[in-house]
């Protein structure tokens, strides 16, 4: 083979003169070029959308009606600025946590709800304080809340776990998310439904099992991606409600 | 070389080497983290956690990827071997990149839940029979494993206690780690991507590194087809005048060894062309202070025997020579690592 009989570098003697130059470009090169890609790639960031924590509205506290889909619902009888009067408020734990062990005594009675709200658009939900300083019993009159079906329904879109898409965390869906959405789900965090198409002009639905249950797992397979379902729909105030068929469920490329 | 083991032999090109990884790492860590999110027009920025953790994703990708090009660029352009000298420090820092990115992921991700969150990192995605929606951290998980193995085990200490074949075979996984990390990203941050300028750079990146050990490959093909030998008792090397003082020529014997006949000061001695401590090419090297000098990390060997001045331990086996006429020959039976050959003296003018 063809000898190199250029400079020769040994690593503990100084550098061959003749290589100094060279190793000084590809030093210059090396420093630049990570420089360089680090703003390329850190500019490149996608938008994760306005969904967020929204701590400056301050501490929330309405009362309503607690419904359970299983997922928790309040229906709104006495709102504030943020969270007005017929408005249905889905509400999450902490973390990746639920609720349903403190609505589900409270289901169909009046309640206190505080939290602070998370936020995405026309998303929102509340995130419960601990323990009765986050849910309890309201004095006051039950009133009748009407719940009305929509028939079934034929839908294309993503299943997420709803806390991290109302703004939990930015971004908060997709399959780069995929696993923290299930891990969400798993910790019965209510999951929403983006459809393609607004549904009766919303693009979120509340997403459940079929007759009253929890999504179920095998859906799980089926977060962050687009999909197809069917499935009924039922309106709750302001808030929609699909109760999805998991037989139907199908991905969409 | 060393003759005992200490944490780093510190000299000022590892100095050097390693400012400039510092430099060039942290400042991409220092641009991606406080200078891009300025220019970002986000109406609300990205969780810091997830900033954090793309930042140093991205750097760990970056750097792996810049390691795995110095091998064969030092193969292609010698002008690289330099490059080569401490890559250890490299594969080290970028380990330690690495598991920063995975504790942000690990501490966001897949915290704040009633499970363990390593256990959660594990169950809380099984979609693997499915493409879109694999559980791409799993690849993340190997290549990380990988890269605290191939640190842990960086030290000349473990080469000379698992034995350099060994060394060197635990060491190629790096290849099927790098492999990893290009699932593990395929499969996760490529999927959500809107602006694909990483995806250029990330595909750029993969392809470098291919490319370069395939040009590497076929260099070191022709080269093996041009100094290959059919078997013989005794295998011709070259004419004496093709050589030079101080320099080696390298024949492939018929056993798949590799020879380096050396010139030196108007005698010729053959010795092993792999070096005792990362298989270098020694035959690429040249004599120094009368001593073969490896071209990767400078270990050096007595030509006349294969062995390293003392207090240097390491030994490579030597061969016997003979010439006929000015045709150099050489006995394809090595001798036992460290013996010594009397070295064949030239007559005056018989070299260029």
């Amino acid at each position: 083979m063809k000898q190199n009989r250029g400079p020769f570098f040994v690593g503990y003697l100084p550098a061959p003169e003749a290589l100094r130059g060279f190793l000084l470009a590809v030093c210059v090169l090396f420093v630049a070029g990570l420089a360089g890609f680090g703003l390329a790639i850190g500019v490149a960031q996608d938008d994760p959308g306005d969904g967020a924590f929204r701590f400056d509205y301050g501490r929330q506290t309405v009362t309503g009606v607690v419904e359970l889909t299983p997922y928790p619902l309040l229906r709104v009888t006495e709102g504030n600025e943020h969270i007005p009067a017929g408005h249905t408020l889905i509400l999450a734990g902490t973390g990746k946590t639920n609720v349903e062990s403190r609505a589900i005594p409270l289901e169909g009675q009046l309640a206190q709800v505080s939290g602070v709200m998370l936020q995405r658009g026309a998303l929102d939900m509340l995130q419960l304080r601990g323990g009765r300083n986050g849910i309890s019993a309201a004095e006051g009159a039950v009133t009748p809340m009407e719940t009305v079906s929509l028939g079934r329904w034929k839908l294309a879109g993503e299943i997420c776990d709803g806390k991290c898409l109302a703004g939990a965390m930015r971004p908060g869906r997709g399959l780069a998310h995929k696993a923290c959405a299930n891990l969400c789900l798993l910790g019965k965090v209510p999951p929403v439904f983006v459809s393609s198409q607004p549904v009766e002009g919303s693009e979120f639905l509340l997403i459940t099992g079929p007759d009253g249950t929890h999504l179920p797992e095998k859906a799980y397979h089926y977060v962050a991606q687009f999909v197809s379902l069917e499935g009924e729909v039922e309106r709750r105030g302001d808030l929609l409600v699909l109760r999805l068929d998991p037989e139907t469920l199908e991905v969409l490329q | 070389m060393s003759v005992k083991y200490i944490p780093v032999q510190w000299n000022w090109n590892k100095y050097i080497y390693d400012a400039v990884m510092l430099l060039g790492a942290g400042l991409f860590l220092y641009v991606f983290l406080y200078a891009a999110p300025g220019i970002l027009s986000h109406e609300r920025p990205i969780n810091a956690q997830v900033h954090n953790a793309r930042a140093f994703g991205a750097c760990a990708f970056v750097m792996l990827t810049v390691i795995l090009c110095i091998g064969p660029l030092a193969r292609l352009d010698p002008r690289f071997l330099p490059l080569l000298y401490n890559r250890r420090h490299f594969g080290v820092m970028t380990a330690f990149v690495a598991i920063t990115h995975a504790g942000y992921i690990v501490d966001w991700y897949f915290a704040f839940s009633a499970s363990n969150k390593y256990e959660a990192l594990l169950f809380a995605n099984t979609s693997y029979g499915q493409l879109a929606g694999f559980p791409f951290e799993v690849f993340g998980i190997f290549a990380l494993f990988t890269l605290i193995l191939l640190a842990a085990t960086s030290h000349d200490f473990w080469m000379k206690f698992l034995s350099p074949p060994v060394w060197k075979r635990i060491h190629y996984l790096i290849y099927p780690a790098y492999l990893s990390v290009v699932a593990h990203v395929s499969f996760g941050i490529l999927q959500d991507q809107q602006n694909h300028v990483f995806t250029a750079i990330f595909v750029g990146g993969a392809l470098a590194v291919g490319v370069l050990h395939l040009l590497a490959a076929l260099k070191d093909r022709r080269t093996d087809a041009a100094t290959s030998t059919a078997a013989a008792d005794w295998v011709e090397v070259c004419d004496v005048a093709e050589m030079n003082d101080g320099f080696a020529k390298i024949r492939l014997l018929a056993n798949g060894e590799r020879v380096a006949v050396y010139l030196n000061e108007g005698r010729l001695s053959a010795i092993s062309n792999s070096c005792a401590h990362q298989n270098g090419p020694l035959g690429e090297g040249r004599i120094i202070d009368c001593l073969v000098t490896c071209p990767w990390h400078g270990f050096q060997y007595d030509v006349t025997n294969g062995r390293s001045p003392a207090p240097f331990t390491e030994k490579v086996p030597t061969y016997n020579l003979k010439m006929d006429g000015t045709a150099v020959f050489v006995d394809p039976r090595a001798n036992p690592p460290g013996t010594y050959v009397e070295p064949l003296r030239l007559r005056d003018g018989t070299t260029s």
